[in-house]
């Protein structure tokens, strides 16, 4: 008898995860890195950003707001990858629907992160005493929400790499590289000159940075309005979920290897 | 239902390279149908759409019942493909990608095992169930692509190129099995380049070029469709003469005779089994002695070039 759709998207997604976890050092690797980030970058810059107090804990949150972005980058552009690897096709030949095959990628996309990001998070909570259920819950949530736009929008991008895979990485490098640096990831807008400000406030990411924040308990008075960032997440999530949806249902086919 | 998969001019194009050109292909239920062609006539191409890998550019096919274009879910529900090419799953051990697969088609956990186990041993992988699939060899990881079908058993089972980077014991169990696969109720098409594995599995036999189907039918009927393909070698007990040679000329059937030794004629005929007979009559009435007659059936080979103008299956 034929599984339904879930049961089937739940047999994906396990699959999918014994190949995530299948390289503990990787994942030791990747903590290690925000370990040395925390720890050399944020100490050296705190000592250089003197307008804030308490900048280290700001630095952190930014930090995992950061690899957060990376993780569901990696989980958009894997999906680029298995198309060109040869794997896409054959997940296109299952008995799964292709809206059940795009949110298996945000599921597992999600699911990574968040085994990527939980340690430095609880660490950062911690060391800021700022460590609590609520923070630790609302935290998950935010960077969740944060991931599946990621994802959704790399996917979405995806179509590009059906014609041309170093176009993709070229727009996707670029793309990231601006996100990330004109957002408030590592410096709140108070502090940004007005363009710059400007800039950061129509990045989804700064939105999704200070409303991390937010919800941890950091002083809110130099971030983006919560409510306006909450608004933002939701409608970036809603947006992209819908495109990667349309991408995935009209457009997406088993790449031709090459 | 008649048919199992009948293709209505499906067409897929990218830009402007047409691979595939409004076919029109019927497969009947509970047959094997050899799929043969050069490279880019479109096998692969029409495999994926009935698969729906790829979204045809224009035209459908109705695979057991169910429109590619309007019903895909249910058409993978029931048609399964193995790739030409394994790739792809290069941290997986091939015990773990038969167990996923036979889950997605929904074969109990309990069952499950015991399956994945018989065909690892059926497909000789039994000893390299732990081994990485980025660490198999070409082979390894072809027979595990193509062992994927016969954990759940499809209705419709699809092979693109089974046997390639297979050896020669391997060959014989992958055909063995496809056609196990058939005698227990699965309809089978399978793609090759490989005219022996044509000529072992296929009940009927497509030749593609071009994008297009250009015949189909059963291997003897191929055979037996080209013109002068059966070629007679005569051995006469005497000297020929040319009134030998205007008689067989004459016969029905001839399409050329020519002169190899003083008594051997070489006869090339459309159907050896009608000319023989008529033959030996009239040689018997001319009072002259027969010493042998050798008769060559064409090979797919020779069909293949009467029917595509040459280029290598």
């Amino acid at each position: 008898m034929m599984k339904a759709g879930l049961g089937t998207m739940a047999s994906l997604l396990a699959f999918d995860l014994r190949e995530a976890f299948d390289s503990p050092l990787w994942v030791a690797y990747f903590w290690l890195f925000f370990a040395f980030q925390f720890a050399v970058y944020g100490s050296l810059m705190s000592r250089l950003v003197v307008s804030m107090d308490h900048y280290l804990f700001y630095y952190g949150t930014g930090l995992i707001v950061l690899l957060s972005f990376n993780v569901a980058s990696w989980a958009g552009r894997r999906f680029v990858e298995s198309a060109h690897e040869g794997r896409l096709r054959y997940l296109l030949s299952l008995p799964l629907g292709r809206n059940e095959l795009f949110f298996e990628q945000v599921v597992l996309g999600v699911a990574v992160n968040l085994s990527r990001v939980m340690p430095p998070l609880v660490f950062v909570l911690w060391a800021s005493h700022l460590l609590t259920a609520g923070a630790l819950l609302y935290s998950v949530l935010v960077l969740s929400l944060t991931a599946v736009g990621i994802i959704g929008l790399m996917v979405s991008l995806s179509v590009i790499a059906f014609r041309s895979f170093d176009m993709y990485s070229a727009i996707v490098a670029a793309a990231s590289a601006l996100l990330i640096r004109f957002s408030t990831l590592y410096y709140p807008v108070s502090s940004m000159t007005p363009a710059y400000g400007d800039v950061a406030s129509a990045n989804p990411l700064s939105y999704g940075a200070d409303l991390f924040r937010a919800v941890i308990g950091l002083d809110v008075s130099p971030l983006l309005d919560p409510r306006v960032a909450l608004a933002v997440m939701l409608a970036l999530c809603v947006g992209t979920v819908f495109m990667g949806t349309f991408f995935m249902s009209r457009m997406v086919e088993g790449v031709k290897s090459s | 239902m008649e048919y199992a998969v009948e293709s209505i001019d499906l067409s897929k194009a990218y830009g402007s390279n047409v691979a595939l050109d409004g076919l029109n292909l019927k497969v009947r239920e509970g047959e094997i149908i050899v799929l043969l062609g050069p490279n880019g006539s479109g096998k692969t191409t029409f495999l994926q759409l009935i698969s729906t890998v790829l979204k045809p550019s224009g035209g459908t096919a109705i695979v057991m019942g169910h429109d590619i274009v309007g019903e895909p879910l249910k058409v993978r529900q029931v048609a399964t493909i193995s790739f030409q090419d394994p790739r792809g799953f290069w941290r997986h051990k091939p015990s773990h990608i038969l167990s996923f697969h036979a889950s997605m088609y929904g074969v109990p956990g309990q069952n499950r095992r015991e399956l994945v186990e018989r065909t690892l041993k059926e497909f000789d992988l039994w000893d390299s169930r732990e081994k990485k699939f980025m660490h198999l060899s070409g082979g390894q990881a072809k027979r595990l692509e193509v062992a994927k079908l016969f954990v759940h058993r499809p209705r419709l089972a699809i092979f693109d190129e089974p046997t390639t980077m297979v050896d020669l014991d391997g060959k014989r169990t992958i055909w063995d099995k496809i056609k196990q696969l058939r005698e227990e109720g699965s309809t089978v098409i399978v793609a090759t380049n490989e005219v022996r594995e044509a000529e072992y599995l296929a009940d009927r036999i497509t030749i593609f070029a071009k994008g297009r189907e250009v015949v189909t039918d059963s291997l003897s009927n191929l055979k037996d469709s080209v013109r002068g393909g059966d070629v007679v070698d005569i051995e006469f007990a005497q000297p020929v003469t040319r009134a030998m040679v205007d008689e067989l000329s004459s016969v029905r059937g001839t399409a050329k005779v020519s002169l190899v030794a003083e008594g051997r004629l070489r006869v090339q005929v459309n159907r050896s089994e009608d000319w023989l007979p008529e033959v030996t009559r009239r040689v018997y009435s001319m009072g002259v002695k027969l010493s042998s007659i050798k008769v060559t059936e064409p090979s797919l080979d020779d069909v293949f070039m009467q029917y595509t103008g040459g280029g290598g299956p």
